[in-house]
């Protein structure tokens, strides 16, 4: 073989790497059949988790995207002081664990948190409702796609925003016209991260939003509580989940590849 | 009408430049890379604002420190060609010509960018990417873009140097017509003099942020102002019309009268170069000897003296520069109105851009 | 340089090998003269007091005592799956008794008892279960799996069926244990919730007990018993023992837990 021992220990590492992330997920669909599986899942309780998370995940997906795109914006293309602090403040909760950012949730805005009193008066409840689900999935997926977007953000060429500018485009409609179409690929792949993250929050969410049934039990939540009692049903919305995920990332292969391919028709 | 006054540090580097462009001339400014030519169009353009400095265009007031103005970039009408195009990946070629047509019907701008596409030859690769065009269409998707909107003032960044020289033949032909027939003030940034030569109704030779001499080609090559520019000016350039000869060479009339001789190969009408400082000098009448097939008469205009060497501007049909020492120069009693034969080899003669 | 890219294999393997290794003890030794490992999964709500006698038992025995604390469903499951668990301690004798059924634990043994109530925030306007039935009223109970969440549906359908009906309807959250409920309490997320006595102890103060009346609290009995594949199992059967007489019986009665039945 090409490469000699150094060949043959670069295959062994893959595989060994192949075998560890596929069986836990190959392990889900060939512990149960598949006629169990799609009983389980026409349990009200299974479907009604489901159609949460994806509306959660959506709401906050919607969020990101919004207030997260222009803000990588500005972090990728302009530079001011104490730029480096702000960049490490929005990507903190990347290396907090799930359970540190229920904390930080609830001391910041649950009901004895500091703004607790102003939620309040406002008539805004966050703890134990959907949208305190939205509020969790928000804050631990932003920096997944916020650093995507600066990082694609910071690889369009700068010329070409200029000549948008030379062109009479404004900066606003350079940005949109030039900026994000330009960087799909990098947006794409950090939208993607955000919903696999979103999609697999658990300890934040319980931790701040608690775990009701339609209201606050999203998918791992629903996996959680089932699977001391009913571990077939735990599988078969796990193997949801894992399906899910394979055709977030596919989606998103696909974006990328017609990208590349020569973009897609902004006029 | 363009006039840019800029003063202003740029890293380690200082700018400061005035210049100034009537209306339908074209401007070269032609530099070593690092000495701010680039800086200078980004000036004009609005993309960078100096610490002082003044830039008009047609009358309109884009910059002025002293009275706090400085109109957005997006407000300055200029047409910018970027030295990679910097085309928009993701739009054809016709979209990429209409993005700046702005206050029109979808229809209105489709049409006026085709109709601009086709005046460059491009018609039938209007609905392709930037990515699947060659260079050098490219190079003309990016001037007709810069035209699109009608400008008030052309800014270019050096428009040829990312074609293979092949394509940078045609394409100059093709920006000298274009440059001809607008009336816009154009600024244009070069590297090479012999581009600089061939675009600009006039030369500037700037170097560390300052432009060290103005004048015609010429001018420059004639009587450069210092080592620098004499040294950068570089060759001297003469049209003509080349036609194959049954030596082996190629034999070009000149315009205006004359022949030479070239190793190199072409056909129909060119442009020939050679180094002032491969031309040798010799009083006219004198019989052609030796291996140097190129012979010129010509008068002498100018003499100027640089350190231990001298550059003489010739006249003749086309004018010519040649470099001798000054000893030479001392030793042949040369001086302005004496006639001469410049002489040099078919070997030393290049065949450029027509 | 060859030498440094030694040293840094070197130094990586270490570090693997420690994050495996379980405790500042060191990773478990296999041969007699290391510590031995006795392995308890126990119910949450035994955290505070087990966390103190825990590591007591442990010196007094020259072991080394490794405790988990979840919900007591959610252990049960895990030796079902084959973890290796010595000592089981539930929060009620249904899962020790279904374990012991299928052979994967020893006799049970019912060690001590808890007091179920209702837990309010200390100044609460709540005094009875019957204020639950109001509109508006939040409360948190446990998952139907997790003994906290049967006892409190066990309980709550002993009430006349359109309180019990009321009561469900203002629920807002099933957690997955007591700690859950509790955390939900404290932080004034919810009004109201069903808990242990002794979590109530262990919040300090922050929280009220409301006692049931009699004829509504169920019996809540702990019972706990040597895993059948554990290698320890005289050792884990002495843990066991001192749960109902020992260091560990008497920290769990300071803690609030009433002796064995």
């Amino acid at each position: 073989m090409r490469g000699g021992w150094f060949g043959v220990l670069l295959f062994l590492c893959l595989a060994a790497a192949l075998l560890f992330l596929t069986l836990p997920i190959a392990a889900i669909f060939v512990d149960s059949s598949p006629g169990e599986l799609i009983d389980s899942l026409g349990e009200q309780g299974a479907l009604d988790a489901l159609w949460l998370s994806l509306r959660t995940t959506a709401a906050a997906i919607v969020i990101i995207l919004l207030v997260g795109t222009p803000a990588a914006y500005l972090l990728a293309t302009r530079s001011f002081r104490g730029k480096a602090l702000v960049v490490t403040l929005i990507e903190l909760p990347l290396v907090l664990p799930p359970a540190v950012a229920g904390i930080g949730l609830l001391a910041a805005v649950g009901p004895s948190g500091i703004l607790g009193g102003t939620l309040d008066a406002a008539g805004i409840e966050l703890s134990l409702t959907t949208a305190g689900v939205v509020v969790a999935l928000t804050f631990v997926a932003s920096p997944f796609y916020v650093r995507q977007a600066m990082a694609a953000f910071a690889a369009v060429d700068r010329s070409l925003l200029d000549a948008s500018r030379t062109l009479g485009a404004s900066e606003a409609r350079g940005f949109l016209r030039v900026m994000i179409p330009v960087a799909v690929p990098g947006l794409a792949a950090g939208t993607a991260l955000a919903l696999g993250r979103a999609l697999g929050e658990f300890g934040a969410t319980l931790m701040f939003a608690g775990s009701f049934q339609g209201i606050t039990q999203t998918v791992p939540l629903a996996i959680y509580d089932r699977f001391s009692t009913d571990f077939a049903a735990a599988l078969a919305l796990s193997a949801v989940l894992v399906a899910v995920s394979g055709a977030i990332l596919l989606s998103v292969k696909l974006v990328q590849g017609g990208a590349a391919l020569g973009g897609w028709q902004a006029d | 009408m363009l006039s840019i006054q800029a003063h202003t540090t740029l890293g380690s580097m200082r700018l400061d430049v005035e210049l100034a462009v009537a209306p339908g001339e074209c401007l070269a400014l032609a530099g070593p890379s690092g000495a701010g030519k680039t800086s200078a169009l980004r000036v004009a353009a609005g993309l960078l604002r100096p610490a002082e400095g003044r830039v008009e265009a047609n009358g309109e007031t884009w910059l002025d420190t002293t009275r706090g103005i400085d109109v957005p970039a997006d407000r300055r009408r200029c047409g910018y060609v970027f030295q990679d195009y910097a085309l928009f990946p993701h739009l054809s070629a016709c979209q990429n010509v209409a993005y700046p047509l702005r206050g029109l019907s979808r229809h209105e701008r489709r049409s006026r960018a085709l109709g601009l596409l086709e005046r460059f030859g491009l018609a039938a690769r209007a609905e392709a990417r930037p990515g699947t065009l060659s260079g050098g269409e490219r190079q003309r998707v990016a001037l007709a873009r810069a035209l699109a909107r009608g400008p008030e003032v052309l800014l270019l960044d050096e428009p040829l140097s990312a074609l293979d020289a092949r394509t940078r033949a045609g394409a100059a032909r093709e920006l000298a017509a274009v440059l001809r027939e607008s009336d816009a003030p154009a600024l244009l940034v070069t590297h090479d003099f012999a581009e600089a030569a061939q675009l600009g109704d006039r030369v500037g030779i700037i170097d560390h942020g300052e432009v060290v001499q103005e004048g015609t080609a010429s001018e420059l090559a004639a009587a450069p102002s210092s080592a620098f520019v004499a040294d950068f000016t570089g060759a001297v350039v003469l049209t003509g019309t080349a036609s194959r000869g049954p030596d082996g060479l190629t034999h070009v009339e000149l315009d205006g009268g004359g022949t030479v001789t070239t190793t190199d190969d072409g056909d129909g009408a060119v442009a020939v170069s050679v180094y002032p400082w491969e031309i040798a000098i010799e009083p006219a009448g004198v019989q052609p000897h030796g291996s140097t097939q190129n012979h010129l008469t010509a008068e002498v205009l100018s003499i100027t003296t640089i350190g231990n060497r001298v550059r003489l501007g010739l006249g003749g049909p086309q004018p010519l520069a040649a470099e001798i020492t000054l000893a030479s120069a001392e030793r042949l009693q040369l001086e302005p109105g004496a006639r001469v034969t410049a002489t040099w080899k078919a070997a030393a003669t290049r065949l450029v851009a027509a | 340089m060859g030498r440094l890219w030694w040293l840094l294999l070197l130094a990586v393997c270490a570090a693997v090998a420690a994050g495996c290794a379980d405790d500042d003890n060191g990773g478990g030794g296999s041969d007699s003269e290391s510590p031995t490992r006795l392995v308890v999964s126990a119910a949450a709500s035994m955290t505070e007091a087990l966390e103190q006698c825990g590591p007591e038992f442990g010196t007094a025995e020259t072991a080394d005592v490794k405790m988990s604390f979840a919900g007591s469903d959610e252990l049960a499951a895990q030796i079902r799956q084959g973890a290796k668990v010595d000592v089981y301690a539930a929060a009620n004798t249904r899962l020790p008794d279904d374990l012991h059924a299928d052979g994967l634990l020893g006799t049970p043994v019912e060690f001590a008892t808890n007091e179920f109530v209702l837990a309010v925030t200390k100044d609460s306007e709540i005094d009875s279960v019957e204020d639950l039935t109001m509109e508006g009223t939040t409360m948190v109970i446990g998952s139907e799996s997790v003994p906290i969440g049967s006892y409190t549906r066990e309980t709550l359908a002993k009430l006349p069926p359109d309180q019990e009906k009321a009561i469900l309807a203002n629920v807002r959250s099933n957690e997955p244990d007591v700690k859950g409920i509790v955390g939900k309490l404290t932080q004034g997320a919810a009004d109201a919730g069903f808990v242990y006595v002794t979590d109530v102890n262990a919040t300090n103060g922050e929280l009220r007990a409301i006692k049931l009346p009699a004829e509504l609290g169920p019996q809540v009995t702990y019972g706990a018993g040597v895993v059948s594949k554990s290698e320890q199992q005289a050792l884990g059967q002495r843990f066991v023992d001192g749960l109902t007489d020992g260091a560990c019986a008497d920290a769990l009665e300071e803690a609030g837990f009433g002796p064995a039945p």
